[in-house]
């Protein structure tokens, strides 16, 4: 019993590495049709990515956003509710953590830091609050709901951006700098540039698997991921949990983009984000809900964008491979779930054997 | 004298079990033979050989008198074998029909010919006596009938031997009854029946002869009119067993439940119909009636579930009826609810995990009153896998992994572990073999003994007459009557079920 438990969760590390594979194996494909080398394109991907000290640390900086946005998926599942809006919470976060840097003045680092994280969060919170509230109120399913809010966030980011707050003295469309106590640190400092950000996704990655683990609300919050029913006739109140993991996820969400503003470019701008929240929701599926696991995913889809970069540069191919590689991924990861679902079909009617031809 | 189908020393082993050590089993051409045994026993996975779907590693199997080797299903299916799983394998958006002749369609030039499958079809239903439309949708009928399509299914494909896989747990007991009447058809029309089961009074219905196994092996082979259900049982469980437990002493007067005038609606359609009852310490009290009449509404509005359109439940004198299912744990109201895969366990929890389900917030489950305390949760968890009799290889197993039985010990461990005073079980032992049922119905009548009170829906009347002290007869929603079990027969209570109210004694009660 003890070797099959062992090899089963061989079995589960395998299949995300497995579909990882055949993501970058289908992509492949593309890049030979376009005319170019799949092998040179991937050397100049790894080399961009690992090849230079730089290309690490930007690798290790971009999957901070990344890494928030998985969690806040992972999150939002656990409580039973599928969070696709963290793009538009990210960017509300982003939103929060900008003003509190430009506004609050006369702080100390050790108050404002944390202050403006705090704000990031709460910008995250509120804009998952309206989709949380139709959910528990009116059992209103999300998905559309939350696409629209990842809209509303893109006008919302522009009106904040190019009208409301704008910059004067900018040369691309931006707010203001936030004040120098409300920048993060740095761990290395320039040129590379890595800040303790990095930390706070490790901190907040154990504080999660703690919380789910060991905690009495995330085992009733798992309880209602996994079974709702059965949450709600052990006494659990269903509602409550997925109106906080909601409201969380968007939490988690809102300081990823905060930290992007904070340690990276200490203004916002319409763009900042190429979709890091929509990154999140492949990692989190991959990483069979482990906060910690999804850290690994974060890094891949960091080196991905860090990558492609170079890529572009040596081999001429336009980083909107990136997509097509997110996108194989996806299919892979539905794919996977489908063929689950024909196998446990099969074992539970065998029936079909003779019947299906 | 030559068998339709003789096994010989079959082994099959699996990963972690031996499923079948060296079976002989013979089967008479023309009879019903029943393979019984508990869950686990090994039976599906003997058929399954039998129909090619596993390859023994050991031991052959003759057919006719002929040895074959079937690579696949198709093979077995060639040689005359047809075989009914518990779950049906039916396309719903197709007709009966075309469910039927799915693989071996008739045809016309290239173009499947619909007409001629209906005819065909029609021409097997009647050639055996097996009332079914050919014409309509699968979708469109039920579970009785569906069961049908599959017996024709293995007609039309021109078996002799008809293996069905536990067939009657999807059954209404009307049902069940048409399946032995199509059963005997098939047997006067000289094909041969092999059934599984674990239900022994059908045993005793369909079948000719007997096969128990147990842990794999096979234990013996008996006649019908040779032996009797105690003796099935003993066989199949490997001691005695005393279903209902024995009851001690006579109820308590003490009240422990009173529902007053309790009406639910749903949907627009009345399904309890001011019902009013009281339910002593010390006592069980049954719920009859058919599947449907409002009984397991009535149970779930008792354990707080389900919220009552109106009407009042009082528990030892507290008005309860605005309160939450956490607070009546808490108040000592445990609930055993009827569907355990959906309701009373998260399937993907650990046995340890669903142990402590709606109770995690106890104070000897928790550390600084917010984190889990795993230590007491895996001690206890291993204390109630042994005091309950769960077998499993350890307390962190999934319980998705355990059999029926053994998932509602689950149920019933931890909602006795938390010493209630009132425990409401909903058709408890529905879908576990007979050693479960023993044990389920001991722990309720122990629990009846020492003054507990049990509120018990149960469709099988024999357990509703064996454990309650009094049964509350429903139908369509209103309750009909109340019965002393002890002088209540079974046609009383049957005429009470299908609306005919009670004369003389109580009268109808509401
Ligand atoms: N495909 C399989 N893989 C591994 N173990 C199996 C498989 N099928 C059955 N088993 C195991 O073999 C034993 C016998 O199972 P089964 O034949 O289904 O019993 P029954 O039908 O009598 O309830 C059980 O312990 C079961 O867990
Ligand atoms: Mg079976």
């Amino acid at each position: 019993m003890k070797i099959n438990a062992l090899k089963l969760r061989l079995k589960d590390a395998l299949v995300p590495l497995i579909l990882i594979l055949i993501a970058f194996l289908f992509s492949a494909i593309w890049i030979s049709f376009m005319g170019k080398s799949p092998l040179e394109a991937y050397r100049a991907l790894f080399a961009g990515a690992f090849g230079s000290t730089s290309g690490v640390v930007n690798t290790v900086k971009k999957s901070v956003p990344i890494a928030f946005a998985s969690f806040a998926v992972i999150v939002s599942t656990k409580a039973n509710v599928f969070n696709i809006g963290a793009e538009g919470q990210l960017a509300m976060g982003a939103f929060g953590a900008t003003m509190a840097g430009i506004f609050l003045k006369g702080l100390p680092a050790a108050v404002h830091i944390p202050a403006a994280i705090l704000a990031a969060a709460l910008g995250g919170m509120a804009f998952a609050l309206v989709p949380a509230l139709l959910r528990v109120k009116r059992g209103i399913n999300l998905l559309v709901v939350l696409l629209l809010m990842n809209n509303i966030a893109r006008f919302l980011l522009q009106f904040f951006v190019l009208d409301a707050f704008a910059s004067d003295n900018a040369l691309v469309p931006s707010t203001d700098r936030i004040m120098e106590s409300a920048r993060l640190p740095y761990l290395i400092g320039p040129p590379y540039r890595l800040t303790i950000a990095v930390l706070i996704v490790l901190a907040v990655a154990i504080v999660l698997e703690l919380f789910f683990r060991r905690s009495t609300a995330g085992y009733e919050m798992r309880a209602v991921g996994l079974s709702p029913e059965a949450a709600r006739y052990a006494g659990i109140d269903i509602n409550k949990y997925m109106l906080l993991g909601l409201l969380l996820s968007g939490a988690l969400a809102g300081v990823g983009g905060g930290l992007e503003i904070l340690g990276n470019h200490h203004r916002l701008y319409i763009d900042f984000s190429p979709g890091y929240g929509y990154d999140g929701i492949p990692i989190a599926l991959l990483s069979g809900g482990s906060p910690l696991i999804s850290i690994l995913g974060s890094l891949l889809f960091g080196a991905l964008r860090t990558g492609s970069l170079n890529m572009q540069a040596k081999v001429g191919i336009s980083d909107e491979i990136i997509s097509v590689i997110q996108g194989s991924l996806i299919l892979c990861i539905a794919a996977n779930y489908f063929v689950k679902y024909l196998l446990n079909r099969r074992r539970s009617g065998k029936a079909g054997k003779e019947a299906g031809q | 004298m030559v068998y339709a189908v003789e096994m010989r020393g079959i082994t099959k082993r699996f990963p972690a079990v031996l499923a079948n050590d060296h079976i002989d089993i013979a089967i008479k051409a023309g009879t019903v033979h029943a393979i019984i045994g508990e869950n686990g026993a090994g039976k599906s996975t003997l058929m399954n050989i039998l129909y090619g779907l596993h390859k023994p590693d050991e031991g052959e199997i003759l057919i006719n008198g002929q040895k074959q080797a079937f690579g696949s299903a198709t093979d077995a299916i060639d040689c005359g074998i047809g075989m009914v799983h518990q779950h049906f394998m039916l396309v719903p958006r197709l007709t009966v029909a075309d469910n039927v002749v799915l693989g071996k369609e008739p045809r016309k030039g290239l173009l499947y010919d619909r007409k001629a499958a209906i005819a065909k079809v029609a021409e097997v239903c009647s050639r055996h006596n097996i009332q079914v439309d050919p014409a309509k949708k699968v979708a469109d009928i039920s579970l009785g009938m569906q069961q049908r399509v599959e017996i024709v299914k293995t007609l039309y494909r021109g078996a002799e031997i008809i293996i069905l896989d536990e067939p009657t747990a999807v059954l209404t007991p009307q049902e069940i009854d048409d399946l032995g009447e199509i059963l005997r058809q098939l047997k006067e029309g000289g094909k041969t029946i092999i059934i599984i089961t674990h239900k022994l009074e059908e045993v005793m219905d369909f079948s000719d002869d007997i096969s128990v196994l147990r842990g794999g092996k096979h234990i013996a082979t008996l006649r019908k009119a040779e032996t009797d259900i105690p003796e099935l049982t003993r066989l199949m469980v490997g001691r005695d067993v005393q279903l209902g437990g024995r009851k001690e002493s006579a109820p308590g007067k003490e009240e422990a439940l009173r529902l007053t005038d309790i009406v639910y609606a749903a949907a627009g359609r009345q399904i309890l119909k001011s019902i009013s009852l009281v339910l002593h310490k010390g006592e069980v009290l049954g719920l009859a009636g058919i599947d449907g009449s409002g009984q397991t509404q009535l149970a779930e509005i008792v354990a707080g579930v389900l919220t009552p359109s109106g009407g009042s439940v009082v528990y030892h004198s507290r008005d309860i009826t605005g309160k939450t299912v956490a607070q009546r744990k808490k108040e000592g109201i445990g609930f055993i609810a009827q569907d355990r895969q959906k309701h009373g366990l998260v399937m993907d929890f650990s046995i340890a995990e669903n142990l402590v389900l709606g109770f995690q917030r106890r104070p000897e489950y928790c550390q600084y009153k917010i984190a889990v305390n795993s230590k007491a949760v895996i001690s206890d968890a291993q204390k109630r896998i042994r005091e309950y009799d769960i077998r499993t290889p350890g307390e962190q197993v999934r319980v998705s992994m355990l059999s029926g039985g053994n998932q509602q010990k689950v149920v019933v461990a931890r909602e006795m572990g938390s010493r209630p005073q009132l425990i409401v079980a909903d058709q408890p032992t529905r879908g576990v073999d007979v050693g479960a049922i023993e044990a389920i119905h001991n722990i309720l009548i122990n629990h009846r003994n020492k003054g507990g009170s049990v509120l018990l829906v149960s469709l099988e009347l024999d357990e509703l007459m064996m454990l309650s002290d009094r049964i509350a007869v429903f139908f369509d929603g209103r309750l009909m009557g109340i019965l002393d079990s002890a002088t209540a027969t079974r046609e009383q209570i049957g005429m009470m079920m299908v609306g005919s109210s009670l004369e003389g004694k109580e009268g109808p009660a509401s």
